[in-house]
């Protein structure tokens, strides 16, 4: 039996599918852990961020974070936060929240920020309150670079929950390291493909509830490949 | 943590530093070599933008254990291995960089130097390449620091650097090791990142077109240097 | 005026700098495969270590006797299980790794159920199934270290658990864990199925060791695959239930090798090692570097002087 044909009957047959060990559940955990983790790190991240760029202080600190958050390596920070709480969802919801906070916090900081000047003052001319200028002109200008953070950090999380596998977690990362553990190529690739189409799946729909709620003045011309790679923005991370 | 274990074994935590350092560079490297030819087809033929740029999209979402894991039938538990895999995740931060950076020269510096007789080879190499450089060196610092965070997983496939003491700490449920291996991958990375920052920001001797590449939603503004 | 500002010099430097840091770190990177010491080397020889203890120490042992001979030793520690490590011999990126008879006899026969309790029937059977593959293995060792299931003391007084047929009533509401291939593996998760009709509610993937202890003492999983040299698990009170149904085999300690690599003077001196190898012995060395933390090499060189091979 050839590699792509084993493929093929894995993705066929319902036994990969069902149960608890089956691709479906592995699904629902992946989606739930990844879910769980951004929601959280985005009540933490957001309001921060937000708060700072508001008021203008921190810059250092929020410019920076995404790009100390990219340099600490998931795989460390899975590790350690095992030994300390344990194995099982623990230390990969607290390894993926940490992942997420960061970039969240940098482009909220920025989005606020980079409100113009000019708007700002009109929002006080008209007798806005900060609060009021807050809530009502700057947030919805700064909306588009806040989700595309949370965009980012919710992308980053999916690929790396499949680290989570290697210490006693579920979700799909579980078919890439048994997998590789008995030599089942075919699990492997069949798990890679998962994550990645979760992945993709995530951003698409990210993208869409994006341009649902970014009022449509707003909206940036906003095609992924005209964009660089900044080093203090939150670009994409490999799993 | 316990000391003692560190000073009996910096011989191991220097060789393990060493071969994440030339893992990092060697990867970085080969990426560069590998991107700079299709950013550059990319731009010369447009509709070669869509194919290459995508393909390394999709490589950059296969989970990095998978993809270690996958090649081994073919190259073994190697540093090829490790190799190739590194380098597929630095080709969509590099090729990206170097489209988007050479995209931002403004048409009339690239119409003036054409007017000055520069040919297309001269003027990409003394026009062009140095006024995308700011964007270039961004994508190349952004590619060495993931790089740095990704050696440590091919530690599962028998390499690593400093990925080999936090396997061993996980292993034995060894505190001191996991501790070390991490923090000294976090700063390589700060390193790095702050060195490759200070390049970036000697080659951007215009004005402030260095703060505006920490537009976070990696605007296009950002690669408007040199305009 | 910008131009003459920005010529290729700009861009030079950058890419010269990297490349110096290149070439220094590579230079540096060279000297890692010189390997270290002996002079007066005769081969040099590469062994592949499982992902647990006794694999590290067991690789440091055997290494430790080849390097008082003169060769020069490579150990690749962590590599993962044994559908990782012996493919990696058979491509010959490994010369040796240092195997279980039964193991490993069901692993190359595909799971036909040759293994047996006999130490030597079952190592004659490996030799044969490793023919084919330009692969042998050495005699087999006296030390022996099965596949064993350990549960709480807490956990076998409650539900009455001293051998494994015990199990099979009540593992439906217990959770088993161990190293991801042990759900396919006859001496673990597919024989416990097999022989005792014994099936878990979930299957936890622990690893093997020091983690996996601590998950069982943690209460994260109910049962735990133990290896019976494991000096941790002994130490920490877990009780190992019995074998009833004679599920393990003659997992006796056996050095599996490529073919050319395994010279006149290479078999003697491994299977010197073997022959002086205790189960006792490697429980304790198992132990020192599971719970006291120290070095693989150093508690293998202290056994090696200990038993007369070199200083």
């Amino acid at each position: 039996m050839s590699f792509w044909s084993g493929v093929w009957d894995w993705f066929t047959s319902a036994s990969s599918w069902e149960g608890n060990a089956g691709a479906i559940h592995r699904l629902g955990e992946h989606v739930a852990m990844s879910g769980a983790s951004v929601l959280v790190a985005a009540a933490i991240a957001l309001p921060l961020g937000i708060w700072l760029g508001h008021t203008g202080r921190g810059g250092t600190i929020a410019i920076n974070a995404s790009n100390v958050g990219r340099a600490i390596p998931s795989f460390a920070i899975l590790v350690i936060a095992a030994q300390l709480w344990g194995i099982g969802w623990k230390p990969a919801f607290i390894a993926l929240v940490s992942l997420a906070v960061p970039p969240m916090v940098t482009n909220a900081y920025v989005g606020l920020r980079e409100v113009d000047a000019d708007v700002r003052e009109s929002a006080r001319g008209m007798g806005m309150t900060g609060a009021q200028s807050l809530w009502r002109v700057e947030l919805p200008v700064a909306l588009p670079v806040v989700l595309a953070g949370v965009r980012t950090a919710a992308v980053q999380v999916v690929a790396t929950a499949t680290l989570a596998a290697l210490v006693a977690w579920g979700g799909l990362g579980r078919f890439i390291v048994d997998g590789t553990a008995q030599r089942d190529f075919v699990q492997v690739f069949a798990g890679a493909v998962l994550v990645a189409a979760l992945a993709i799946v995530t951003e698409l729909a990210l993208a869409g509830l994006q341009r649902l709620i970014v009022p449509a003045p707003l909206r940036r011309r906003d095609k992924e490949r005209d964009k660089p790679f900044t080093g203090l923005a939150a670009d994409p991370q490999p799993g | 943590m316990r000391w003692d274990w560190v000073t009996t074994h910096l011989d191991d935590i220097g060789s393990a530093t060493r071969e994440h350092v030339v893992f990092t560079v060697v990867a970085t490297l080969i990426g560069l070599a590998i991107s700079f030819p299709l950013a550059l087809a990319a731009r010369r033929w447009r509709w070669l933008a869509t194919p290459v740029l995508s393909t390394t999209g999709i490589l950059y979402t296969i989970p990095s254990l998978a993809l270690f894991g996958l090649l081994t039938p073919w190259t073994g538990l190697s540093r090829t291995t490790a190799i190739i895999g590194l380098v597929t995740y630095t080709l969509l931060i590099l090729i990206r960089n170097i489209v988007t950076g050479l995209d931002g020269v403004a048409p009339e510096v690239r119409e003036a130097a054409t007017a000055m007789g520069f040919g297309p080879l001269r003027r990409l190499l003394r026009i062009e390449l140095p006024l995308a450089a700011p964007v270039i060196v961004a994508g190349v610092r952004i590619a060495v620091v993931t790089t740095i965070g990704l050696v440590t997983v091919t530690a599962y496939i028998g390499q690593g650097g400093l990925g080999r003491l936090i396997l061993d700490g996980l292993t034995r449920d060894f505190r001191t090791p996991l501790v070390v291996g991490s923090v000294l991958s976090v700063a390589l990375a700060v390193l790095a990142d702050v060195g490759l920052a200070a390049l970036q920001r000697r080659l951007t001797p215009w004005g402030d077109h260095g703060v505006r590449a920490t537009q976070a939603d990696h605007g296009v503004r950002a690669t408007q240097a040199g305009g | 005026m910008l131009f003459r500002q920005l010529r290729t010099s700009r861009l030079a430097m950058p890419l010269a700098a990297l490349l110096a840091l290149a070439l220094v770190a590579t230079a540096c990177g060279n000297d890692d495969d010189d390997g270290s010491g002996e002079s007066e080397a005769k081969g040099s020889l590469t062994i592949g270590a499982f992902n647990f203890t006794e694999s590290a120490v067991l690789s440091e042992i055997y290494a430790g006797a080849l390097r008082e001979d003169g060769y020069t030793v490579t150990i690749r520690p962590n590599l993962g299980s044994r559908e990782v490590v012996s493919p990696a011999l058979e491509r010959g990126e490994l010369d040796l790794y240092i195997g279980y008879a039964a193991t490993d006899l069901e692993h190359y026969n595909n799971n036909a159920g040759e293994a047996t309790p006999d130490a030597r029937a079952t190592a004659d059977k490996l030799r044969s199934r490793l023919g084919s593959r330009g692969l042998t293995a050495l005699e087999p060792s006296p030390a022996v270290d099965q596949n064993a299931f350990a549960v709480t003391k807490a956990t076998a007084d409650r539900l009455r658990l001293r051998r494994l047929s015990d199990l099979a009533p009540v593992a439906g509401q217990l959770s088993l864990g161990g190293p991801p291939e042990c759900p396919t593996r006859p001496f673990c998760a597919a024989g416990l199925e097999s022989k005792y009709g014994i099936r878990f509610r979930e299957f936890k993937a622990v690893g093997l060791g020091a983690v996996a202890n601590n998950a069982l003492e943690r209460g994260d999983v109910d049962v735990t695959l133990v290896l019976s040299t494991d000096g941790g698990a002994r130490a920490r009170g877990f009780v190992l239930l019995e074998d009833d149904r004679q599920l393990q085999n003659a997992d006796n300690i056996i050095p599996v090798m490529r073919a050319p690599a395994a010279t006149d003077e290479v078999r003697t001196i491994l299977n010197r090692v073997s022959a002086a190898l205790t189960t006792e012995e490697l429980a304790e060395l198992n132990r020192r570097v599971d719970d006291d933390k120290e070095d693989a090499d150093v508690v293998a060189r202290e056994w090696l002087s200990e038993n007369g091979f070199g200083d």
